[in-house]
């Protein structure tokens, strides 16, 4: 964040007298707000800032837990970019981005325009879509994958048993494509409530009177939908553009729940392989690498998004 | 030592308890040992056993009053470990040099932490070794092995044999359980003649070396040579290209179940509600059956005989002593005393098998023991590597690959070769 230039501290060639004072009467001043963050920014250094400092450390070591450590500079990066399964890892992440954002948003402002209007028990709606928000994945994943297993899950049942829309079972986890649909599913049904409660904020903040007079002037539900609602929810769309997809980079429980990469790491994501290689197999220099090129690119993303985001629209 | 009153007392009234329970304590006792005081201090001993299981309750209730009755002096700290975080927990524990004194180890975990350095070898520390390892099948003793030395005392075993449906079995007309290949081929086709829908002859988890192994040894393959030092020539042979071919054969036909594959049931689950006639399961089954499937009836055999013989996987723990232990003394006392007959018949009654040739014939151990004991004598290790996790994932990829038709036997298991020769050059 950069400070605006009022706020910077004036520093004169040659210091005033009281100059000094002043400082440090300001120093007093913020004491007690320093005093109050400081346990939460050791906690972060602690916990946060140094296992991340490290991690990028040992992503250039060919890492040993006890045995002392080699350097090999970008010998892991170079690996994982010629590593067939990093890329089928990421292709996966990719789909899951490409997939469960747009899937999310939509749904989500769907059902907000629906919430949004005058319906009878508004608030249980609102609660019900939510529910899913707060569960935990490691529940619903496993509820997943009972859901979708391959013998006597209750989806083939359904579609073979009772309705004969299929002859065979599906093998659903394990099946790549099959997989990257019920992940994608389930990352849909467990965000959409979230969409949702940001899309109603963002719907509820235009104002009543631009609806009005948009339909004095004849314009019908699809019009006003198009030219005042979406151009009026645009930072929230983008908002949650961002968050979404820096999130869905980052799956990682419903995949290593559901299918573990099973098979051959047909359905790994990115942090699933990661996962797999640095505790799995105690390559830890390597999982780091492949963690900070995840890293690099969501940061690289988010730039891109931010600068979008931040351009003023005016009404 | 800082053993204060009270801690000695308890101890003292603890054993003392433990002796009035364990009546039976000293009749298998090898005359009544020598009480040591002059070992001492603490030693904390990290299990797998969960606080509520039967084990965990035998061992702090009879194993380590049992220990303390030798060892007066020395207080046993059992720290339960879940099973799933106890491979991480000791690495991190080992990388920061705090580990605890001795652990109960999966036996495919020994060499990966002999090579970190973190184990101690108790050839070293034992006197006379080589007679005192005589005591032991050679199975469960061959998974402490770690470039030539012993990184581990074997704690207890276990194995793989058919438990098969006898519902299924009497329908189909199938007079005894099949004890070669050609008759297990015969009682596929028997219960498969009964064309029941939904209903296959086998069943297995997958095609993981814990799961594949048995068919491969009994066929005469394998994964490695029997020094451990190359994949290609065995894996890639005839007889383990047929093993797997055979295999295949099975799933094609439909006699299999599609469990190999992944992603649905557990061939147990299969067994018990009668879709499959046979599986290959391990000691701890017959427990789990009796509380969830109480009307069930199964029965064992050994694994079928090919031209390779009836060889089956072995299992298990070994109770491992850490490098960073300062009190390896009474460490290693307390890992000979899991190993000692009557820590081991006491565990047995939990339905852990011991590992000890002279309780083979005890009548002291569960009625279902002896089919697994039986085939302990042939069973062999999975390779004692510390790549052993990506051996073992290069073996199920390549079998997977076969099975689902996307690779011939021959080639999948070329590779699989060649990538497992690399593996094991890197600890030579």
């Amino acid at each position: 964040m950069q400070l605006s230039n009022s706020q910077l501290p004036v520093t004169p060639a040659v210091a005033a007298p009281g100059a000094h004072r002043k400082k440090r009467s300001r120093f007093r001043q913020y004491l007690p707000a320093y005093l109050f963050i400081l346990p939460g920014t050791l906690l972060f250094l602690v916990w946060t800032l140094y296992p991340l400092l490290d991690a990028f450390r040992m992503s250039f070591y060919e890492w040993n837990l006890i045995k002392p450590s080699k350097f090999i500079g970008l010998d892991n990066y170079r690996r994982a970019l010629t590593d067939d399964v990093f890329w089928m890892a990421f292709r996966n992440t990719l789909y899951y981005v490409l997939i469960t954002v747009p899937g999310q948003m939509i749904l989500g402002l769907a059902i907000a325009l629906l919430l949004d209007g005058p319906l009878r028990a508004r608030a249980v709606y609102r609660t019900i879509y939510y529910i899913p928000v707060v569960t935990s994945w490691v529940v619903v994943s496993l509820i997943f994958t009972f859901l979708f297993n391959s013998q006597a899950g209750m989806v083939n049942w359904l579609l073979n048993d009772a309705l004969g829309l299929v002859d065979e079972n599906i093998r659903w986890l394990r099946d790549p494509t099959m997989a990257r649909i019920v992940i994608a599913i389930l990352g849909i049904w467990k965000g959409v409530g979230w969409t949702m409660v940001i899309f109603l904020a963002g719907l509820q903040s235009i104002p009543q009177s631009l609806h009005e007079a948009a339909a004095v002037d004849g314009a019908g539900p699809w019009q006003r939908m198009r030219d005042v609602t979406l151009p009026l929810i645009r930072n929230t769309t983008l908002f949650i553009m961002v968050i979404l997809t820096i999130g869905a980079f980052q799956v990682f429980i419903s995949v290593y729940v559901m299918t573990q990469g099973k098979p051959l790491h047909r359905t790994d994501v990115v942090l699933t392989y990661m996962y797999s290689n640095a505790f799995e197999f105690l390559d830890l220099g390597y999982g780091s690498a492949i963690a900070y090129l995840l890293a690099g690119l969501v940061f690289a993303l988010s730039i891109v998004q931010i600068r979008v985001l931040k351009r003023q629209v005016d009404y | 030592m800082n053993l204060n009153r009270r801690s000695f007392l308890t101890t003292t009234a603890a054993s003392a308890a433990a002796l009035a329970l364990l009546p039976r304590a000293s009749v298998f006792a090898q005359g009544t040992p020598a009480v040591n005081e002059d070992l001492t201090g603490k030693v904390i001993y990290w299990s797998t056993y969960n606080t509520v299981s039967p084990e965990y309750q035998v061992l702090t209730e009879q194993v380590i009053p049992g220990f303390n009755a030798r060892y007066p002096n020395v207080e046993i700290d059992a720290q339960a470990i879940p099973d799933t975080d106890m491979r991480q927990k000791l690495l991190t524990a080992a990388a920061g040099g705090e580990t605890p004194d001795l652990a109960r180890m999966d036996i495919v975990q020994v060499p990966e932490f002999a090579e970190l350095g973190a184990l101690a070898a108790v050839d070293d520390l034992i006197p006379d070794f080589a007679a005192y390892a005589e005591r032991f099948y050679p199975g469960p003793l061959a998974t402490n092995t770690f470039q030539g030395k012993h990184y581990g005392i074997p704690l207890d075993t276990n194995t793989r044999v058919i438990f098969y449906n006898i519902a299924l079995f009497e329908e189909a007309g199938i007079a005894a359980p099949p004890t070669t290949f050609e008759e297990f081929q015969a009682a596929i086709d028997q219960i498969m003649a009964l064309g029941k829908d939904g209903v296959t002859a086998y069943s297995e988890g997958g095609t993981g070396a814990w799961n594949m192994l048995p068919w491969l040894w009994s066929n005469g393959g394998g994964i490695t040579n029997e020094d451990y030092t190359a994949a290609t020539g065995v894996l890639n042979g005839e007889a383990t290209v047929g093993a797997v071919e055979m295999i295949k054969g099975w799933l094609d036909k439909g006699v299999m179940s599609e469990t190999i594959l992944g992603g649905g049931l557990a061939t147990s689950q299969e067994l018990a509600e009668g879709s499959v006639a046979m599986i290959v399961d391990g000691p701890w089954m017959p427990a789990i059956f009796a509380a969830q499937y109480p009307d069930f009836e199964f029965g064992l055999s050994p694994f079928p005989a090919g031209p390779g013989g009836s060889i089956s996987v072995v299992g298990g723990e070994n109770t491992v002593l850490f490098e960073a232990s300062e009190n390896k003394e009474a460490a290693l006392a307390f890992a000979m005393y899991l190993a000692d007959p009557e820590s081991q018949l006491a565990m047995a009654a939990t339905g852990q098998m011991p590992v000890l040739t002279e309780l083979t014939s005890s009548t002291e151990v569960p009625d279902y023991f002896p089919t697994f004991l039986t085939q302990l004598e042939t069973a062999q290790p999975r390779t004692p590597s510390p790549a052993w996790p990506k051996i073992d994932e290069a073996v199920s990829d390549a079998i997977y690959q076969v099975v689902t038709g996307e690779l011939d036997a021959q080639t999948a298991l070329d590779d699989a070769a060649a990538a497992i020769d690399e593996l094991l050059a890197q600890y030579q």
